[in-house]
């Protein structure tokens, strides 16, 4: 679209200013411009085209040939973006110098921003390649022997039909050795599981123990409120008796006083009497 | 004693052993060096024979063996393996790897015999005997409290039944107190009447005099 435009722009205007001097003019003027919108044109096609190869990189497609093509590609569009810039360079160089219309600088103008888009796409394309380059490795195909010699091959398959061996053997030996260590381990994790176990019957022994002291403790206890209740009973009856006995006390004291009176009334009766009987 | 011999060796070479009791001890462990299995890799074995157990322990090109009773199991004996393994490498070094035969033996047997009585009767050398120790100290206290327990109650049986005596006993001489006082006031009541009654006689007889009479005619007269 972009480029029916420019060609559309740049055609148009031709016919029209340079009646005079037709042949010579357009060609010397015309050829840096549209070569540099052709270059611009295969520096797209070729980003592209490089845009599908990067995304081939990481699936199984990706192989040796596909990151050669990258690199055959990364170069091309080098070389073309080298060449269109120095075929942009003259373009702007001649617009400065010679009397350009001002058609023909917008034009220029469009094609430089053109060429910086495509610019910023290639670093864009360049910079997802790398990434991914590192990421992924190509797949190594089985296509790739067949360049080698017959002894070769033979003396390869030989050395890694040996290494495969000695490979087993090692994995043998470390199974064997692994199977002792988990006995060994596992005869020690039976013990210790013995032991612990004897560990918890003693504990749940003690637990009951302590189950059945709580029991005799509560029951002693209730015997001990029964104990303090006689005491309190015992304490009471013991008060009442006491101020009973004070009271007895008294009444006692006061039958003795009336006792002493009546013997002095009889004393003095009877010496009334032994008196009158002497006279 | 659970650890009975105990040797230390390089690959098939003795570097030192003691022996707890005479016993075949040394040439069978001897047997068990030759058929050990691998070729000097880190590994733990262990083998009977009649009522006694190898222990086997190889590290670092280096081989500690013991001969233990079947009570022993497995954790207190390797644990003495481990044990003489770390005291031999820290005591001689590199010295181990171009020793003679039976060179360590004069030193490191005292070694040996240390260890095998520690690791024999100290309940501390295992973390499970040890709890199994205060485990069963434990229970014989929970088992002394508990008799201190029944003690106790049949004292308390025995208290109840005196302050339950105590307590009728105070009733009973609340009761005769209550009678007792109950008793002397109607003594003194008693007494009070007489008293007037006397009193009262006296006073007759003494107006019967005065009044020349018993009925006492010249004083109503």
């Amino acid at each position: 679209m972009s480029f029916q435009d420019l060609e559309a722009g740049t055609r148009s205007p031709a016919p029209n200013r340079f009646t005079g001097g037709r042949q010579q003019r357009p060609s010397s003027r015309g050829d840096p411009s549209q070569e540099v919108a052709a270059g611009i044109f295969r520096i797209s096609t070729a980003v592209n085209s490089f845009f599908r190869l990067v995304n081939s990189i990481g699936t199984p497609k990706d192989t040796l040939e596909l990151r050669d093509k990258l690199q055959k590609t990364r170069l091309q569009i080098s070389e073309l973006v080298k060449n269109t810039s120095a075929k942009l360079k003259e373009a702007s160089e001649a617009d400065l110098h010679g009397s350009a219309s001002q058609i023909k600088k917008i034009a220029d103008a469009k094609l430089a921003k053109d060429f910086q888009s495509v610019l910023k796409e290639f670093q864009k394309a360049q910079r997802l390649a790398a990434e991914r380059e590192i990421t992924y490795t190509p797949v190594v195909t089985k296509e790739i022997p067949t360049s080698y010699n017959a002894p070769e091959l033979d003396t390869e398959s030989l050395r890694i039909s040996q290494q495969q061996a000695l490979l087993l053997q090692s994995r043998r030996q470390e199974v064997v050795f692994l199977d002792n260590e988990i006995t060994f381990n596992e005869a020690i994790i039976e013990e210790r599981e013995q032991g612990i176990r004897e560990i918890e019957d003693q504990i749940r022994d003690v637990n009951g123990m302590f189950k059945d002291l709580a029991l005799m403790v509560n029951h002693q206890g209730n015997i001990v409120d029964d104990i303090s209740s006689n005491l309190d009973n015992s304490h009471a009856a013991t008060t009442q008796a006491t101020v009973q006995l004070r009271k007895a006390a008294k009444t006692q004291r006061s039958n003795s006083s009336l006792t002493c009176l009546l013997i002095l009334i009889f004393g003095i009766v009877l010496l009334i009497v032994i008196i009158v009987v002497l006279v | 004693m659970a650890i009975i011999f105990a040797l230390v060796a390089r690959g098939t070479v003795v570097l030192s052993e003691f022996s707890a009791t005479s016993t075949n001890a040394s040439s069978i462990s001897k047997q068990i060096l030759e058929k050990l299995p691998g070729n000097d890799s880190d590994s733990h074995m262990s083998y009977s024979q009649d009522r006694y157990i190898f222990h086997v322990k190889r590290t670092d090109g280096l081989t500690v063996l013991c001969m233990a009773d079947e009570t022993a199991g497995r954790n207190i004996p390797f644990a003495f393996l481990d044990d003489i393994h770390q005291r031999f490498v820290k005591t001689y070094g590199r010295a181990i790897h171009s020793a003679q035969a039976y060179s360590m033996n004069d030193e490191f047997s005292r070694v040996l015999s240390q260890q095998m009585e520690f690791y024999s009767n100290d309940p501390n050398a295992d973390r499970m005997s040890r709890i199994k120790g205060e485990m069963s100290q434990v229970r014989n206290v929970m088992i002394e409290n508990i008799d201190k327990v029944l003690d106790r109650g049949e004292r308390l049986e025995l208290l109840v039944d005196k302050t339950e005596n105590m307590q009728g006993n105070t009733f009973r001489f609340r009761k005769q107190a209550r009678r007792y006082r109950t008793i002397m006031w109607w003594r003194n009541v008693k007494l009070t009447i007489a008293l007037i009654l006397v009193l009262a006689l006296v006073v007759y007889i003494a107006m019967a005099f005065v009044c020349h009479g018993p009925s006492l005619p010249s004083c109503f007269k």
